[in-house]
């Protein structure tokens, strides 16, 4: 038994004095990083790549490359294309960061258990990553979730070369040459890599071996952005200069410096490898060595300490991460989707407006609407973010496209594309609003460009071939074509673009919506009219959500004309019912209410008298589980739905 | 890694450090294996039809010092190869690929040919497809001797809304592809702090003596003359705003500049998209040395814009709109609801410069007396010409895409009377007259012809007439003449309608226009890429030598308030 035991303890000993012990636990833990980020973060890494644009042009190289650090954009915005496979994207995440282990061992020296402390740097890249939450429609960055390994892949090499100079090298022509390298990276380094070249230089003055150079890093540091700024940064505001490439989290007046932590724990993991290495030479020079344990320890214990880290910084939330999937389900046309994840339980948290609008858009197109929008959570959480998100930079032009509200949707995205840049995403909506408003040359100007993306091209030809069937965007001829048999859409281009012709069944006036993507649609629908039966069923939907009785009647009443053999839908039977015992004002006597509905009212007025000086807070509470899906609830129990 | 390559490719040859091959990163196995130069096919079928290029260089005129027209060859996916000979007299340069980039100096020699010859090179574009060479109609570009000013200046700005981001006035060197920055507004702004920068102008082509506007953060009027900088305040608690559409006097150190409170609202179905609209707008006079404003125009019932020096300096030509309160509801809803209804005349008022003083206004086309509206009148440098764009109504017609340019004698335009104003309306245009998904500009051009055959109309005045040579179905506007007269720049979105770009045009001094052509790129599909437009396009004898740094500089300091001075000539 004792012999089992020393041979266990002999056996870990020597693996953890071994390399390729610690080297396993690298790749373990990246394996489990990347496990986790493919699993708990598809969603946001494919919106991540909707939300990016990289274009192999001279044109985009050269928009990047206004501003200090553009081709570390550059090379994120090109890298971030490839979560299109999250698991692809993140296999070329983690691969990345075991090359910046691996050129950190090197560049370092580390040696045995010290070989995972390199394992700091991911973890506080991953840290980076997995923090960012709402800032994905927010950073202005571009490629702001690999900028950091980007930056620090380049630092790494550039300690990599520094170290092979040093050991290729005789001592004296070394320093010469590490003086020369550290002066090219920073000099030539800047321009590309902005902030990152800077600490890259500030690492090389560390790198243990290294003598005298901090003071030429100092000067280097402080004199290259100046100089840059004064040649060829024209556009690059004076005090942007040392930040150049790094994520600012800014939002207006206010800055969130929480989210700067993990490029802090960056440096402070650098400068942990510098010591350990330098402590390592120590000891190696004076022939000592440290207590066998202690190395793995430490090790251990800053590791934990860095997965703790990461595990703070890791943004959850169930809205979050439900608005992602239903705008995929709505990009995919898939409303059943959408319906699930709607109705999904798992939490007691009350959703977001945006996850409202499209579930009733969902509702709407799958023509359930009038019979089950009820049916679901109503809330208005705002969005779990330290500013006030707003709609439009969201979901809003995904509600616009599907509501016939192009020019709005391409006047967000424009807009989105000048504060935040090009994406796909805008690229994606301009392209498809500009064929619904005929405007073809301006529609192949987007597709053109995404069809130069790496995995858009598919989708752009797809939708290049309605460029040669303009008459199917004229909602009669397409009547027309489907009534002969030969409809001039295929069925996906019918699935998408037919209901939104309807919707787009409105006359042309001058109007704004002041950013409230919600109270826009409500109140420019339920003022609409027009005999087009879905665009008239909007505006009756819409005035039943505004709760106007004035603008129901009239609105109702066509519905019945529109659809004379349609059993009337349940929310507005309920809604003519309640209205109708509400003001007398319409006899609603011979109106052929279902049983159910009549008698639904009734338990609801008999539970109100019931439930006698309850406040509407406890009323809402009390009468959820009852009449928490009727239009009754929904009229007198749930208001200041508060939208943005 | 295609991709990868395929940019840092395109990134050569952008910059003509690689020549130009078809196919990302398929041109560097062309390079290896094809380092030999194109030659043209000996054997080929005439083809029927002229290629399809992009830009339109077909038939066009261009100055003797223009850059190098590139051009790039629209074609169906079965042509695989592509050449194009240039020929003048007997010299002939050939070009392979479907990007035809000769480069500068071919270019230059060309031209140079072309000028002792007829003065024209002729182009012969040879496609090939299913192994056999067909060789396209050609068709010539004509070289003149008339010389265009060495730069432009322009604002890039995306075809935006409300937001702005980047911001920069250019200056692109005519004669080749350089194009460097005046001023971007990012070097003085950051998340929290944004600066708007517009209406850039030159007295007299000289880019010694310019200025433009900084909005909001850091906010002031910048003026170079002469080699000094300064940044005044043009607002005073006497003017609707501060400087907003300048105009150099050609010689003296006085600007006039339009006041405006503008607003914009958005179309909901409509192309156009977006209605920019002025509540308020006047007429100011600056005096540079002095630093005093002295108020031109104050009748709030007029909107008066857009102004411009004559050549001589002894007018001022603007336009005005004429706008009485109807409703009881806030003036700037008022104008929203009647927006189509809002329309500009072209006035002049005299300049005395001995006393500095305005005379009356006088009317100088009644064009809604003819349910049209004016705007941006330019007169050349002789004082012949006076071109101005015109559309249904409003004043910023780069979002009206009938907006066309049009040309006035002014050797025969004479003040007039104007007549009565009719309030027209496209919405009384009878039922079924036009079907209801017809847009804005159908509909007004129905409700016009309507008006015409019911002799409602004042018709078109003699001195006055569409350049139908310049206009396209799109948006044209914002035009400048060259320096001596021979050549007009203007925007365009005829491109795309959405995106506007500079076109020039050669003017042989009787008041007519060759074919447009729009401003060559080295790539020449570079604004088929780019998704800014180009504002105020403006000549330039030469290079604005302040760099954006000095311009960031003073931006910095605060502005220096301009004076009010009242003025003893009459209120207009």
């Amino acid at each position: 038994m004792k012999n089992k035991q020393t041979a266990k303890s002999t056996t870990l000993a020597a693996l953890l004095e071994s390399s390729w012990g610690w080297w396993l636990v690298i790749l373990c833990v990246l394996g489990v990083a990347g496990y986790k980020l493919v699993s708990e973060e598809s969603e946001t890494l494919l919106r991540a790549q909707e939300l990016n644009l990289w274009l192999p042009t001279g044109l985009f190289w050269k928009t990047m490359m206004q501003y200090p650090g553009g081709a570390a954009s550059w090379l994120a915005t090109y890298l971030t294309q490839y979560f299109y496979y999250p698991w692809l994207g993140v296999s070329i995440l983690c691969g990345l960061w075991l090359i910046i282990c691996c050129l950190l061992v090197w560049a370092y020296r580390l040696q045995g258990p010290w070989r995972a402390l390199t394992l700091l740097v991911p973890l506080a890249l991953m840290a980076c990553f997995v923090q960012t939450g709402y800032w994905i429609y927010y950073q202005k960055l571009q490629g702001h979730l690999l900028v950091p390994t980007v930056g620090v892949l380049f630092a790494a090499l550039c300690l990599a070369v520094q170290r092979l100079l040093s050991d290729a090298l005789p001592t004296k022509t070394a320093r010469w040459a590490r003086l020369l390298w550290m002066a090219l990276v920073c000099i030539f380094g800047y321009p590309f890599f902005g902030a990152w070249a800077l600490g890259a230089t500030g690492l090389l003055a560390l790198l243990p071996g290294s003598g005298g150079e901090s003071v030429l890093a100092i000067l280097l540091i402080a004199a290259v952005p100046q100089i840059c700024y004064q040649r060829f940064f024209e556009m690059t505001e004076r005090s942007f200069l040392y930040v150049a490439a790094m994520p600012s989290f800014r939002n207006g007046q206010d800055v969130f410096t929480e989210y700067r932590l993990p490029y802090y724990a960056i440096i402070l993991t650098f400068l942990i490898l510098a010591v350990v290495s330098w402590i390592s030479n120590v000891f190696a020079a004076e022939k000592s060595k440290l207590r066998p344990w202690l190395p793995p320890v430490i090790v251990l214990v800053l590791l934990f300490a860095g997965i703790f880290g990461v595990s703070k910084a890791w943004y959850h939330d169930v809205n979050f991460q439900k608005e992602l999937s239903m705008n995929r389900a709505v990009q995919e046309l898939d409303w059943e989707r959408v319906l699930t994840i709607a109705r999904d339980g798992s939490s007691t948290v009350k959703p977001t407006r945006q996850i409202v609008m499209y579930k009733n858009l969902a509702l709407f197109r799958l023509g359930r609407a009038a019979n089950e929008m009820f049916f679901y959570p109503e809330g208005a959480m705002q969005q779990n973010a330290p500013w006030r998100a707003r709609m439009t930079q969201i979901g809003g032009k995904l509600i616009y496209y599907h509501y016939g509200k192009e020019n709005f949707c391409y006047r967000w995205c424009m807009e989105d594309g000048v504060e935040f840049g090009w994406k796909v995403e805008t690229l994606k909506f301009m392209a498809r609003t500009s064929i619904l408003n005929h405007e073809w040359t301006v529609a192949r100007k987007y597709l053109d460009l995404l069809k130069k993306t790496t995995f858009h091209r598919a989708w752009a030809e797809r939708y290049e071939k309605y460029l040669a069937t303009p008459d199917a965007f004229d909602l009669h001829k397409l009547e027309a074509s489907v009534k002969a048999g030969k409809p001039l859409l295929d069925e996906e281009g019918m699935k998408e673009f037919e209901p939104i012709l309807h919707l787009m069944s409105y006359p042309d006036r001058l109007d704004g919506d002041n950013t409230l993507v919600e109270m826009y649609l409500l109140q420019t629908f339920a003022r609409g009219n027009g005999d087009d039966p879905l665009f008239q069923e909007m505006t009756l939907l819409c005035s039943l959500i505004m709760k106007d009785i004035d603008l129901f009647w009239p609105r109702f009443m066509k519905f019945a004309t529109l659809h004379p053999d349609l059993h009337m839908p349940l929310h507005y039977q309920e809604a003519a019912y309640l209205y109708g015992h509400l003001e007398n004002k319409v006899d609603i006597s011979h109106m052929p209410f279902d049983q159910n509905v009549r008698d639904t009212y009734d338990r609801f007025m008999k539970f109100n008298e019931q439930c006698g000086p309850m406040s509407e807070e406890q009323k809402a509470i009390a009468f959820y589980p009852q009449f928490g899906n009727t239009f009754y609830y929904f009229y007198f129990l749930v208001r200041n739905q508060k939208t943005n | 890694m295609n991709h990868l390559l395929s940019s840092i490719y395109h990134f050569l040859t952008s910059r003509q450090l690689l020549p130009s091959i078809k196919g990302g990163a398929w041109g560097w196995v062309f390079i290896l294996i094809a380092c030999t130069s194109p030659s043209v096919p000996t054997s080929f079928v005439e083809g029927d039809s002229l290629p399809t290029i992009y830009p339109d260089y077909i038939d066009v005129t261009v100055p003797q010092n223009i850059a190098p027209l590139h051009f790039h060859i629209d074609h169906d996916s079965l042509a695989t190869d592509f050449v194009t000979r240039f020929t003048v007299g007997g010299e002939q340069w050939v070009v392979g690929g479907e990007d035809v980039r000769p480069g500068l100096k071919k270019w230059r020699k060309m031209i140079d040919a072309a000028l002792a010859a007829d003065g024209t090179i002729s182009i012969e574009v040879f496609l090939k497809q299913a192994n056999a060479w067909q060789r396209c109609k050609p068709f010539t570009i004509t070289i003149n001797k008339d010389s265009i000013d060495p730069y432009i200046s322009y604002r890039l700005i995306s075809p935006s809304y409300v937001t702005y981001e980047d911001l920069t006035i250019n200056q692109r060197c005519l004669e080749n592809f350089d194009e460097s920055l005046i001023y971007g507004n990012m070097i003085n702004s950051d998340e929290e702090n944004g600066q708007c920068i517009n209406c850039h102008h030159a007295q007299w082509y000289n880019p010694e003596r310019i200025q433009f506007h900084v909005r909001q953060y850091l906010g002031g009027t910048v003026i170079a003359y002469d080699g000094k900088l300064s940044k005044i305040n043009l607002k005073t608690d006497s003017t609707i705003s501060a400087g907003v559409y300048p105009t150099w006097h050609p010689r003296q150190p006085w600007i006039v500049y339009s006041t405006n409170n503008t607003g914009q609202s958005f179309h909901t179905r409509d192309r156009q998209k977006i209605e920019v609209q002025d509540t308020k707008s006047n007429l100011i006079f600056y005096d540079l040395e002095a630093n005093t404003v002295t108020p031109i125009t104050r009748d709030t019932t007029n909107l008066d814009c857009f102004p411009f020096w004559s050549p001589d300096g002894k007018y001022v030509y603007y336009v005005s709109a004429h706008w009485e309160r109807r409703d009881t509801i806030q003036l700037d809803f008022e104008l929203i609801k009647n927006y189509k209804e809002v329309q500009y005349n072209l006035y002049r008022i005299p300049f005395d410069e001995a006393s500095r003083s305005f005379g009356p206004r006088e009317l100088i086309y009644d064009a809604v007396a003819r349910n049209r509206s004016v705007t941006l009148p330019r007169v050349s440098p002789d004082g012949h010409w006076l071109m101005f764009t015109e559309a249904q109504f409003g004043v910023f017609h780069i979002w009206h895409n009938d907006a066309d340019l049009f040309l006035m004698d002014l050797t025969q335009a004479q003040p007039v009377e104007p007549t009565p104003v009719i309030s027209y309306s496209p919405d009384l245009l009878p039922a079924g007259f036009l079907p209801e998904t017809a847009n804005n500009v159908e509909r007004e051009a129905a409700a016009d012809s309507l008006r015409a055959a019911q002799g409602r109309l004042t018709p078109q005045p003699a001195h006055i007439r569409n350049i139908t040579e310049l206009n396209s179905p799109d948006v044209e506007s914002w035009h400048c003449w060259s320096s001596n007269g021979a050549w007009v720049v203007f925007s365009s979105r005829r491109d795309d309608g959405n995106f506007t770009r500079p076109f020039i045009a050669h003017h042989d001094g009787n008041g007519h226009f060759s074919k447009p052509f729009e401003l060559p790129q080295d790539n020449p599909q570079y604004h088929r890429q780019f998704m800014r437009s180009y504002n105020i396009p403006e000549f330039l004898s030469g290079p604005v030598t302040f760099r954006p740094q000095d311009f960031a500089a003073i931006i910095k300091k605060d502005a220096t308030p301009a004076q009010l001075k009242t003025h003893p000539s009459p209120s207009l």
